[in-house]
């Protein structure tokens, strides 16, 4: 039962978005987060908008995919959505009770509505077309400037990589821990919640026994391949920019000097109002 | 021939202390070990639980340093810590967990992996990758990922990989161990052919001895001591010094002994069932003249 959770959320099609090198990806996902924070007039958001949707109609991901990632934020959208939308001090348009609902309070609420939600599918979208060595590799060529300040990069990078390699070996070991412990009546489904974290102290013990056991394993082994660390090594999957990668680096750029355009014309126009 | 490992009186020391660190006891793993391996042969290491064969197999590519005595690999003393790496390309190691030894996500990025360590260059990993996945008979998984292929095949994977790293021998230590009778069958095929083939110098540390009757020479170990080595003939023929200590003999070996020692007159030892049923035949119709 366990084995079925699928390893990170990738989608496997082909598209030019999943053709994208990693590298582009994740910066792209950085200029967008950015400018979702630094820029919120409604124009700005309705380019976000566009280009949100250009990039979901090119990466050939189905929606519902995408609007996966809400369900885990929902309660906290909400939260913030009311929290806006009530406590925001301002030119009131109805009040009932202890709640004041103002213009800014309207306005700020469905701001952070969509802020939010376009950043939790903008990132999805980099997980779901992106498979999780693909952005290791990415990663750990993103960070490479901080080996400047001896910060270990590629061994970073290769603990990523074995974390994800073994995800599926140890949920497989889970599931048989598990079923040993039922074999000799443990209870998992005891509806007291205290008794319940209990009883998976027997499956935590030898799950993290066994996982010791595997590393001391797998470092002999990777010592007898001759790993010695990133230095020295050479690449079996070198990343390489393609012509996609410009077109899309380029895309970015005129994305963000459009938000910026429209940002600068707006506080133009309200200055000049005010003047 | 060359000598392509060479040990002389090996001993390694393992040191067991309490808990405030304080040496306990010293334990010799291995002790006063002398062998030596020509270039293109298969040979096997046998023994009991604890006999050492593991130890002395580390010792063969580095993994551990004699306490005393050296250890030649290719001409290269182990215990020079400059050459350690060249030691490891030379003498490459497979171990009996196969989920333990793979470390890429895909097949092809865990048979590239000993090479990226070796810092080659990335279109030669490539040509490497996919000859040796061709000579395990692996090829057609490059793009599978490892927790999808049965334990043969993971083991298969694991000597692609030190294939691909070109080394002089291999060493498998109990390959076979955690496998089911057929994926022992796909990873004894695939190091007999690496062998005949490939010219690979096989250093095979097994328990099942059906394994290693064609093998061109065995060692027996026991209690940290080389106790017999000779071709499988010449071990197999001491059925009762083995079981002395705790090991089996193949099947036809067994069946051949006892049929000789309750009277039937067959030439020992037997080793495969073939020569069993010819020799069986023989002595009946010895018997009958």
């Amino acid at each position: 039962m366990l084995r079925d959770i699928t390893l990170g959320q990738y989608y496997n099609t082909k598209s030019v978005i999943h053709n994208l090198d990693p590298r582009t990806k994740i910066l792209g996902t950085m200029v967008y987060m950015v400018s979702l924070f630094a820029f919120n007039s409604f124009w700005t958001y309705l380019i976000a908008f566009a280009a949100l949707v250009t990039v979901i109609v090119l990466s050939k991901v189905p929606v519902r995919f995408m609007l996966r990632g809400m369900k885990a934020i929902f309660l906290f959208l909400i939260i913030t959505v009311l929290y806006n939308l009530f406590l925001t001090q301002g030119d009131t348009i109805f009040s009932f009770w202890i709640f004041n609902v103002t213009i800014q309070g309207l306005k700020q609420a469905i701001l952070m509505f969509f802020r939010l939600t376009f950043l939790v599918v903008g990132t999805s979208i980099l997980t779901l077309t992106t498979t999780p060595s693909n952005l290791t590799d990415g990663l750990e060529a993103l960070m490479y400037p901080l080996k400047l300040v001896k910060v270990p990069v590629a061994e970073i990078a290769m603990m990523m990589s074995i974390a994800l390699r073994f995800i599926p070996v140890l949920t497989e070991e889970t599931d048989k821990i598990m079923r040993a412990q039922k074999a000799r009546c443990a209870d998992f489904d005891s509806k007291n919640l205290f008794k319940r974290i209990k009883s998976y102290v027997p499956i935590l013990v030898p799950l993290f026994i066994s996982a010791f056991r595997r590393a001391n394993d797998l470092a002999t082994a990777m010592e007898a391949r001759a790993y010695r660390g990133g230095d020295g090594r050479t690449k079996m999957k070198p990343l390489k920019y393609k012509a996609g990668d410009w077109i899309a680096y380029t895309s970015m750029l005129i994305y963000g000097i459009a938000a910026l355009a429209i940002t600068v014309l707006i506080n133009f126009q309200i200055f000049m109002l005010k003047a | 021939m060359n000598k392509l490992v060479k040990t002389q009186d090996v001993t390694y020391e393992y040191v067991r202390r309490d808990d405030d660190g304080n040496v306990e006891n010293i334990v010799n793993a291995i002790e006063g070990i002398n062998i030596s391996i020509e270039e293109g042969q298969m040979v096997a290491i046998i023994g009991h639980n604890g006999s050492g064969k593991s130890t002395l197999a580390k010792h063969l590519n580095a993994l551990l340093t004699p306490t005393e005595g050296t250890v030649w690999v290719d001409g290269i003393d182990t215990s020079n810590e400059e050459k350690v790496w060249d030691v490891r390309q030379k003498a490459g190691m497979v171990f009996q967990n196969p989920d333990n030894q793979i470390v890429g996500q895909v097949v092809e990025e865990d048979v590239g992996f000993g090479c990226e360590n070796l810092g080659i260059k990335t279109e030669e990993i490539w040509e490497r990758v996919a000859d040796a996945l061709k000579s395990v008979d692996m090829y057609e998984y490059r793009n599978a990922s490892p927790n999808r292929l049965s334990g043969g095949q993971k083991q298969r994977v694991s000597i692609a990989g030190i294939i691909a790293m070109k080394p002089k021998c291999i060493i498998l230590d109990e390959p076979t161990a955690m496998l089911d009778p057929r994926g022992r069958k796909e990873v004894i095929n695939a190091i007999i052919r690496l062998n005949k083939e490939e010219k690979v110098t096989i250093i095979l540390i097994t328990h099942n001895m059906e394994e290693i009757i064609g093998a061109d020479k065995i060692f027996v170990m026991d209690k940290g001591k080389l106790v017999m080595e000779g071709s499988p003939r010449e071990v197999f023929g001491k059925v009762e010094e083995l079981t002395e200590m705790g090991l089996t003999v193949p099947e036809a070996t067994l069946i051949g002994k006892k049929l000789y020692d309750s009277g039937l007159p067959i030439s020992l030892p037997v080793l495969t069932k073939e020569e069993l049923v010819s020799e069986i035949g023989r002595a009946r119709l010895s018997k009958f003249r």
